[in-house]
């Protein structure tokens, strides 16, 4: 009242002034990203370059938008090829469902955040392209470590 | 030199210092609001950006000047002159120092209260040419605005002109000269008698910059641009430029109303006398710092909330302290009548 409010309004725009600009000049400066800013969605990969997924779909079913597209195929040792896992990012809001729906954290929220594309179809990014699906359930059985409760028949989604 | 010749000179150096002006404040406009904001401002164009404004200046210049369709052709062309001449005019009565002035007038006061409310009929023959209800509102508002806080801002510099007794601004300055007790200049905002004028001056003259907090006429997110929304080029700019030269003239008739114009305490007269261009310039500058600061912090307000506030508070509140002034200055025999 009496005109109190405008003076204090007054003096924090005059506190903002003095405090100077916060302004980052982007395409001459950058910020490093905060450890979990999230950004678009990236596959996780080991130092050998080594993916983790082993096409369960639980991520293709978690996603509220459907643009995870995954195909595979299933050998006849029940052991999966991964035709391709496709993601639309143009349509993602990058809600994380799937990197948390994900049950060997084999997806992750990736820090590139310069994600403009001049044409319409680089938006349509494939993450993984005719690998073979991971299995860590048969590499554990192989090397005879007791299964940590993780089951290869969890990944039984439709075949390509 | 003929007087004619003499007086168009003058007018030409108006016309010179309101497009500077211009240039300058709009520039100044970007840099404060951006730093009021934490933000930069123009950085790009220029060292600093100072290029920034003389770039848009150029291409408002060269850019097409569309006439819509149903406008009323003659008003259309006339409304951009009809604001930007009592603007220019405005400038004529205004004491830049004891020598340097348009004109001396005796009634310079009254003059440019006068002609800045002209602007508004511009304002409305814009809005209603432009056949656009948003033009058409934002003009009705502008008009209806400008009569509400006209009364109280004509009231509001009584006191003043009760006080010295003249309506001539550089008398007015001139008054104001001087130290109290060797202290504090003398100028009239140092002296508490004045601050509810001085007060009510303010809220009524940010009406006239036609700025946030009271820029309804404009109201971009309610009115797309209001009176100059079908206006492009140089006629836009011409609003423009009318709307910065407002605020250097609200800023300057403060200055010279209380902050005693060209006048610096403590400073011997020979000392001041080439000088005194450069310190009126200062302190309105120092001003339009202010309203951009004003600018900057306030949201806009509300139509109907800005009425009210003008005709219920404001001019009862005017009226008041005139009553109380005249008393107070009668009792005890302040007035200081020059000339
Ligand atoms: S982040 Fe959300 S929207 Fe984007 S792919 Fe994952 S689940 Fe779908
Ligand atoms: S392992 Fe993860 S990424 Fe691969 S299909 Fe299953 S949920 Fe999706």
């Amino acid at each position: 009242m009496w005109g109190k409010g405008i003076l204090n309004g007054m003096r924090i725009t005059m506190r903002n002034m003095l405090r100077g600009p916060i302004t980052v000049r982007y395409p001459y400066e950058r910020v490093t990203l905060p450890e979990r800013a999230r950004w678009a969605v990236e596959v996780v990969r080991d130092e050998s370059g080594a993916h983790k997924c082993t096409a369960c779909m639980t991520c293709v079913r978690a996603c509220p938008d459907h643009i995870l597209d995954l195909q595979f195929t299933t050998a006849e040792d029940k052991s999966k090829h991964i035709d391709y896992l496709r993601y639309e990012m143009g349509a993602c809001m990058m809600c994380g469902l799937c990197v948390e729906a994900c049950p060997f954290d084999a997806l992750k929220m990736g820090q590139d955040y310069e994600l403009a594309k001049l044409t319409r179809d680089e938006l349509t990014v494939d993450l993984l392209v005719d690998v073979a699906a991971a299995a860590p359930a048969r590499a554990k059985k192989a090397s005879e470590v007791p299964a940590g409760g993780t089951d290869d028949s969890r990944g039984g989604g439709t075949d390509g | 030199m003929s007087p004619e010749l003499a007086s168009l000179l003058r007018i030409l150096a108006a016309v010179g210092l309101m497009l500077m002006n211009g240039v300058i404040l709009i520039y100044m406009l970007r840099r404060v609001l951006g730093r009021l904001h934490q933000r930069l401002g123009p950085v790009h164009v220029g060292p600093q950006g100072l290029l920034q404004t003389p770039m848009d200046v150029l291409k408002l210049l060269t850019k097409e000047d569309i006439t819509p369709t149903n406008v009323d052709k003659a008003l259309y062309f006339i409304a951009p002159a009809a604001v930007f001449t009592p603007s220019l005019m405005a400038y004529a009565a205004i004491p830049f120092s004891p020598t340097w002035m348009v004109t001396d007038l005796d009634t310079g006061l009254l003059y440019t209260l006068v002609v800045m409310s002209l602007v508004s009929m511009g304002l409305l023959m814009a809005g209603w040419a432009s056949a656009n209800k948003w033009s058409l509102i934002g003009g009705m508002r502008s008009v209806g605005q400008h009569i509400a806080y006209e009364i109280p801002l004509l009231l509001s510099v009584l006191p003043v002109v009760m006080y010295v007794g003249t309506l001539n601004l550089s008398s007015i300055v001139e008054a104001q000269s001087g130290t109290w007790l060797g202290i504090l200049p003398q100028w009239f905002i140092t002296n508490p008698l004045f601050w509810p004028a001085f007060i009510i001056f303010i809220v009524s003259a940010l009406i006239k910059v036609n700025q946030t907090p009271f820029d309804m006429s404009e109201a971009e997110s309610e009115l797309v641009a209001g009176f100059a929304t079908e206006y492009s080029s140089m006629k836009f700019g011409l609003f423009f430029l009318s709307e910065f030269s407002n605020s250097f003239i609200v800023s300057a008739l403060a200055v010279t109303l209380f902050f005693g114009g060209w006048t610096l305490p403590f400073v011997p007269d020979e000392v001041l006398a080439p000088i005194a261009p450069v310190v009126f310039m200062l302190k309105v500058y120092v001003g339009i710092f202010v309203l951009m600061w004003i600018r900057g912090t306030l949201p806009r307000v509300r139509m109907d909330h800005l009425m009210q506030f003008a005709w219920k508070i404001l001019i009862p509140a005017v009226l008041t302290w005139i009553l109380v002034f005249g008393f107070i200055i009668k009792l005890f025999d302040l007035g200081r009548p020059v000339g």
